[in-house]
Formats: C-alpha cells, sequence, structure tokens
C-alpha cells in the first residue's frame, strides 16, 4: 500500500511513517485549537494551512484532509 | 643535498610547514634558520650546540588503505598503513616529500618528534620516524608545546620527553583503523548498491560519526516538519511613567484561551494601576571562562557567523603565527606556568588592549575563572601575548581580538547587576515591570563588544504609587517548532552526546554538507540525507545508534590511560560490524534502488531556486530547452497549465540556486560564477529596486 500524499511504500493507515506521524501531531493538536478558539475541524484545518509555522508534512496532511473530506 | 656538507644532526619532525620555520628559527642561536629545498620539499637547519635540521610534513602522509587494492568491493576488513600516495589520488607530492625525510633521517644521529601533541600529531610523527626514519619510533623524543612562541620551543627542546607518546599514538591508530572500516565498508556498501542499480556513479558515504550526526538532523527534521502551532496569547499594559512608556507584562505569561485573554482585556481597559511591590535585587555576573575550541566555534558563529570548521582553520593559523595557544583543545583552564603577567604585558603594547591590561596588571594577584573540563595535553586557548607580524585579514583579526578580549575578561571581577520588579495591579490584574541594569562593569568591559547583556533602565517607582495606563493589548502568539541545527547548535549536540573529536566533528558536519544530505546554513536534511538515513536505520540500526558510537569512543579513549586494549577495540568493532555488512549485501538491490530514486530527487531538488514569486505555488526551477540545449529558469507549474514565469540564464559558467531572497525586493537568487570573471549574484525581478539603484550609481558615475 502506498502513502495517499507521497506514495512512498510501507503504510499505514494509508499514510507512510512521515505522514503518519504529521497527521498524529494535527489530530492531537486541535483539542488545543477547539479549547482555544472553539472553532471546528474544517476551520482549524484551514487555519492551520495558512500558517507560515506549520511543517511542510502536516500542511500536505491537512490540505489532503480538508480535499477527502476526511477525519 | 645539506647533510653532504654537514656532520651527524639532530632530525627534528613538525607537522607543518609554517610549525617547521617557526621551531627552526625559535631554535637558532641568531634566530635565522637556513632554509633549504630538495625536489621542492622545504626543510630548515639551525645551529645551536648542535646542527638542528627542521623537517615538515604535510599533516598525514600515511593513512589506513586495504592490503588488496581496488575500490568497488566489499566487505575489507584487512588493512594496512601505507604512505598516502599508495592509496589516494592526486597526494602525488607525499612521495617527494617522504624521499627527502628519509633521506634527511640517514645522517641524523637524535630525533624528535615535534607535531602537535595531539592525537593527530602524534600519529603523524610517529608513523613518519617508524617507517620513513627506518623504526626510529623508539629513540625519538617527543617536544612538547602549547604555543609556538621562542621561550617555550626552546624549553620544549631542552627538557623533551623521553620516549613518545605510545599509548596516545595506540588510542589514535586504533581510531583511525576502527573509522576506516567502518567508513569503507558502509560507504562502498550505499555506494555500490545505487551504483549498480542505476548504472550511474554518485558518492554516498557514512561512517561511525557521519551516521550518528545525521540521525540527530534527521529527527530534528521530522519534528519541524511535523510540526502543528497552536495559538496563545500575551497581554501587555503600556503604561506611563515621568513622560516615558514602558511595556509591562501580565502575570500569566501565555494565556491559552482567547476567552480568558479577553476578560482580562475587559476588565482592565480605560483602568489605572497602582504599584502593588518593587523587588529590587543584586546579582553577581560572573565572568566566562577561558575558550576551549567548541566554546570558541559557538562564540564565533553566533557574533560573526563562521562555521565551526572556519573558527578552527582560522585559529589553527593563528596558533602557527605563534599568536595564539594550541587550539585543538577541550581544556578550560589556564594554568600559571604559562605566565599570565608577561601575556598581558606583551598585549599591551597593542594600543586597544594598553587600558585594560593595564588594569589587570594592578591587580595583586592574577586568578583566572576557570571551567571544570580538563585537557592532560595544552591548556585553554590564550593568546601568547606576541602581535601580529603582518596585517591579519578581517576574520583572523576578529577571532583573535575575541580570544585577547576573552583571555582579559577571565581575570576580570564580576559584574554586578541590578534587576528591578514592580507588580502593578490593574483592577484585580497583576501585570510585571521588569528592569535591568549594570552597577559595576566588571569583566564586561574587557569583554565589550561582544557582550550579550541587554539593559532596561526604569525611572524610581513606589509601593503604593498611581501608574497611569495607556492601553492594554493582546498579542496574538503560536507556539513555534523546534529549530533546526545550526552547524554551532549541532556540533554542540555532538560534544554533549560525546561523539566525534574537537579534531574531527567540524569536518564530519561539512562532510554532510559535501554529500548533499544537507544544504542550508539552517541545515534542513534533503531528500537524500533522509534516505541515507532510513537505509541505515532499517538495516544497520546499530552503526546510527548513538549509544553504540558513544561507547566505542569512550573505548577508545581508555586506551590512552592503558585501561583497554586496542586489539579488543578492533576485534569487537570487526564483529559488530560484520552482520551489518551480510546484511546490506543481501539487501543491495532493495536500498539500491531506494538510493538511486534518492539521488535523483536530490539532484531535481538541487535546481529548485526558490518559491515562484508570480504564481506563488509554483517553483522556480532551473531547467534545459529540449530543442536547444540551453538553460532557463521556468516555474514548476507550466507543466500544469498555471504559470508562464521564465527568465534566461547565462549559458557560460556554473549557475547555483543561493538559498538566499534577494534583500532588494525578495525574489529568489542565483549565484553565478564564470571563470576569469567575479561572480555575482542574479536577481531575477526585472523591477528589483537594487537594480535600479544600481542602474543610478553606474550613470553617476560616467557623468563624473
Amino acid at each position: 500500500m502506498k502513502c495517499v500524499i507521497c506514495n512512498r511504500e510501507d503504510c499505514e493507515n494509508g499514510y507512510c511513517e512521515l505522514h503518519r506521524k504529521a497527521y498524529e501531531s494535527i489530530v492531537k493538536k486541535y483539542e488545543v485549537w477547539k479549547k482555544a478558539l472553539e472553532i471546528s475541524w474544517k476551520e482549524y484545518l484551514s487555519e492551520i494551512i495558512k500558517n507560515p509555522l506549520t511543517g511542510e508534512w502536516a500542511k500536505e496532511v491537512a490540505e489532503y484532509l480538508i480535499e477527502s473530506g476526511e477525519k | 643535498m645539506v647533510r653532504a656538507r654537514m656532520g651527524k644532526y639532530t632530525l627534528i619532525i613538525t607537522e607543518k610547514p609554517d610549525a617547521a620555520q617557526r621551531i627552526a628559527s625559535a631554535l637558532d642561536v641568531k634566530g635565522k634558520a637556513k632554509k633549504l629545498e630538495d625536489n621542492g620539499v622545504p626543510y630548515y637547519v639551525a645551529k645551536r650546540d648542535k646542527d638542528i635540521v627542521v623537517v615538515p610534513a604535510l599533516g598525514h602522509l600515511y593513512t589506513v588503505a586495504e592490503e588488496r587494492s581496488g575500490r568497488s568491493y566489499y566487505p575489507v576488513f584487512s588493512f594496512k598503513w601505507v604512505p598516502r600516495y599508495v592509496a589516494e589520488r592526486g597526494a602525488k607530492q607525499i612521495r617527494t616529500w617522504l624521499e627527502t625525510i628519509s633521506k634527511l633521517a640517514k645522517d641524523a644521529e637524535r630525533f624528535i618528534d615535534a607535531c602537535d601533541y595531539d592525537i593527530e600529531g602524534s600519529i603523524i610523527g610517529y608513523c613518519i620516524l617508524k617507517y620513513a626514519c627506518g623504526d626510529k619510533d623508539g629513540i625519538s623524543k617527543r617536544m612538547k608545546y602549547s604555543t609556538l612562541t621562542k621561550e617555550e620551543l626552546e624549553k620544549s627542546y631542552a627538557e623533551p620527553l623521553p620516549h613518545l607518546d605510545f599509548t596516545l599514538i595506540e588510542a589514535g591508530r586504533t581510531r583511525h583503523e576502527v573509522d576506516w572500516i567502518y567508513g569503507v565498508n558502509l560507504s562502498r556498501a550505499l555506494t555500490i548498491a545505487a551504483r549498480d542499480w542505476s548504472g550511474k556513479y554518485a558518492t554516498l558515504s557514512t561512517g561511525r560519526v557521519q551516521g550518528p550526526t545525521l540521525r540527530f538532523l534527521v529527527a530534528r527534521e521530522k519534528a519541524f516538519r511535523s510540526f502543528v502551532p497552536t495559538p496563545y496569547w500575551e497581554i501587555k499594559a503600556e503604561v506611563e511613567m515621568n513622560g516615558s512608556v514602558f511595556e509591562a507584562e501580565y502575570e500569566e505569561e501565555r494565556i491559552e484561551i482567547k476567552s480568558k485573554a479577553d476578560a482580562v482585556l475587559n476588565a482592565c481597559k480605560g483602568k489605572d494601576g497602582q504599584v502593588e511591590k518593587v523587588d529590587i535585587r543584586q546579582f553577581r555576573q560572573m565572568p566566562p571562562i577561558p575558550f576551549d575550541l567548541g566554546a570558541l566555534q559557538r562564540e564565533a558563529y553566533g557574533l560573526f557567523g563562521y562555521t565551526p570548521r572556519r573558527t578552527s582553520n582560522i585559529a589553527q593559523r593563528l596558533y602557527l603565527e605563534a599568536l595564539i595557544s594550541y587550539p585543538r583543545t577541550s581544556s578550560q583552564k589556564l594554568p600559571p606556568a604559562i605566565n599570565y603577567k608577561t601575556i598581558l604585558k606583551n598585549l599591551s603594547k597593542a594600543p586597544e588592549y594598553k587600558k585594560l591590561t593595564a588594569e589587570l596588571l594592578t591587580k595583586p594577584e592574577l586568578k583566572p575563572k576557570e571551567g571544570k573540563k580538563e585537557d592532560p595535553a595544552h591548556p585553554a586557548i590564550y593568546p601568547t601575548g606576541n602581535l601580529p607580524e603582518r596585517v591579519l585579514d578581517a576574520s583572523e583579526r576578529k577571532v583573535w581580538d575575541l580570544i585577547v578580549r576573552r583571555f582579559m575578561a577571565v581575570f576580570a571581577e564580576s559584574a554586578i547587576r541590578q534587576s528591578m520588579k514592580a507588580c502593578i495591579n490593574v483592577n484585580g490584574h497583576r501585570f510585571y515591570l521588569r528592569g535591568r541594569r549594570t552597577l559595576k562593569e566588571g569583566w564586561l568591559r574587557f569583554y565589550e563588544p561582544y557582550v550579550r547583556s541587554e539593559e532596561v533602565l526604569l525611572p524610581s517607582i513606589e509601593e503604593g504609587q498611581t501608574i497611569n495606563v495607556r492601553k492594554v493589548f493582546l498579542e496574538d502568539k503560536f507556539t513555534k517548532p523546534p529549530p533546526r541545527y545550526n552547524p554551532s547548535s549541532l556540533l554542540k549536540r555532538m560534544e554533549e552526546k560525546g561523539i566525534g573529536t574537537k579534531a574531527t566533528r567540524a569536518n564530519i558536519i561539512q562532510t554532510l554538507y559535501d554529500r548533499k544530505y544537507v544544504r542550508d546554513e539552517r541545515m534542513v536534511v534533503t531528500d537524500l540525507g533522509f534516505e541515507v538515513l532510513e537505509v541505515l536505520e532499517k538495516y544497520c540500526p546499530t552503526v546510527v545508534s548513538i549509544k553504540f558510537t558513544s561507547e566505542l569512543e569512550e573505548r577508545m579513549d581508555k586506551i590512552q590511560t592503558n585501561s583497554e586494549k586496542r586489539e579488543n577495540v578492533l576485534v569487537d568493532a570487526v564483529e559488530i560490524l560484520k552482520p551489518v555488512i551480510e546484511e546490506l549485501k543481501d539487501k543491495e538491490k532493495t536500498i539500491g534502488e531506494q538510493l538511486s530514486n534518492a539521488i535523483k530527487r536530490a539532484r531535481l531538488e538541487e535546481r529548485i531556486i526558490g518559491a515562484c514569486p508570480v504564481c506563488g505555488t509554483g517553483k522556480l526551477m532551473i531547467l534545459y530547452s529540449r530543442k536547444t540545449g540551453k538553460r532557463f529558469v521556468g516555474c514548476t507549474n507550466y507543466f500544469k497549465g498555471l504559470c508562464k514565469t521564465s527568465f534566461p540564464l547565462p549559458q557560460k559558467g556554473t549557475v547555483r540556486p543561493l538559498g538566499k531572497n534577494c534583500r532588494g525586493c525578495g525574489w529568489p537568487t542565483v549565484h553565478v560564477r564564470i571563470r576569469g570573471k567575479r561572480p555575482w549574484t542574479l536577481c531575477f525581478n526585472p523591477e528589483c529596486p537594487l537594480k535600479e539603484e544600481r542602474r543610478k550609481r553606474i550613470e553617476m558615475r560616467n557623468m563624473q
């Protein structure tokens, strides 16, 4: 199975090791954002995509999540 | 050849030509040693009680090499020490060098090794005495010195150590041999795997220290690229006192819930404050400790932006000119034997240090502030007191001045500083106003302009005083990712984890750049760097293990103190490596494919100049026209039909992305280098303000 983002092999749940780490970070940090700003998952993803401090793998995952509508 | 006209003499071996010239001049009774040459190899004849011939090496003249010839096979576990010209291409000069040394050794009756007193210097001297001079390592004496000043050289010549430091040599030989076995086998495994899969050659390398160092970088890069920032808020109050405005910070440094921050803001709006408490404290700021090599490299990076390797090279030049002591030291101590007073007196001859040294010399006792680290071979880095005999270039001048000022600062008094913290209550919410000032400069004055301390002067504030709060405001903030390593912080990490040695760390960092595993000053790991480490972690986790590397370092250090045997370390190192190499060989095809693809991507990545400033989403890249073969810059979105941005490029010379944006307009830039011309930076923006400025300057010049 290949990574849905970068096509690397050896994937788990659709993500390669690198993008999986980014995905986990996105899910974990949503709790902090929700508490801070009371925003929805989609708004959160848009915010982190815009943010220049977001790492590039995290941005790629966030973009994919918005496009695919997945959580 | 001089030996025909001379009787028996003492032959002194030095590590570098500059050191030979300085030692010969210091030992000659008239201070003027005669320079001679044999086949282009310089050597010096000094007259003293007996004739002395001083011949330099060129760093290492011998190296470890495999017993069988050829470069395209592995594993290789049998090795021998050979002259460098046998093992390395482009080292032909070494042959004549060794021939001259051998000739000079024939008529010598006494041998002295005067190479730098450390592991590398000891091996250089030992190999020359053993192989080029014909087993003279057993009868040779050893000069030990930390500066190339006349006084110290004369003393070390008059009182040499009775024999070579064989434990140091054993430790050094083992280190070279272990590093060679690991480096050659692992690097060949990677290079051959990639070459056999793709049919194209690219040098890939790794080693006992290089692998774990790359691992630090990859771990940080992963954290950086997966980072998701979280929001928080800081609340500040602008307060007015005696006509000046100051900024006070809210008692909670960061608030993680916006509604909570808004509530504080609303409660404080339009309210005055009252000073609840004023806390004034005095504290001593101790002088800094003397430089060891790592600390000097970090300071020079922080102050001047010099890479560790550059600082190390500059320090080596300053040492060879007898301006500073031996720089490859890990000591933070300055023993009284170096004679503090004489050094300061000599430095006082330079106008810029006259006042400061005079002040130190009036002290009843000179006692340096020292650190904990010791080095059995050398003290911390210090100026010799000699003043430059030539005009130093700007970088040499800066590093020398830094070392001189640090040396003076360690003898100075502590600085006394005062901190003031006023607590202002605004409608039940506390804000803190912080000030800091220097009451007594102490060492800070000696270390100027390299002191980094901030002064925030506050007016006098009394408890109960009413304060005019001009406004209270929120600052939107986000948590930041862990910073990428730079060469200086990486060097510090290597030191902390005990991998590599002070002499090798800077070069290992440079190799990571040379192999294109990393790029930029803030070290970004490339795809190739990721893939190489992934292969190593997957198939040979032991060799990139930081624990394994530092344990091996410890064992090699123990050889130096006779508490470990060289043979045991070598046998164990080979035993660990053997199964690793077998595994790499078994998986050669898979590894080859992975690495070849990474090399391909790395070559593409090298051609990316930066983000396209026109469409904002594509990347500007160096491309080649299919029709004409000419190179130009185009946007990667062209292939998606989204952006047609393109710019011409010079067709001659080399063009390399600079990795920095234009300081005039922020567009990405390239560095152009054409033989016979001065290299220049090319910005593609036709409306760049710098281009306009330049055009005007040329017009003005033409008018004049």
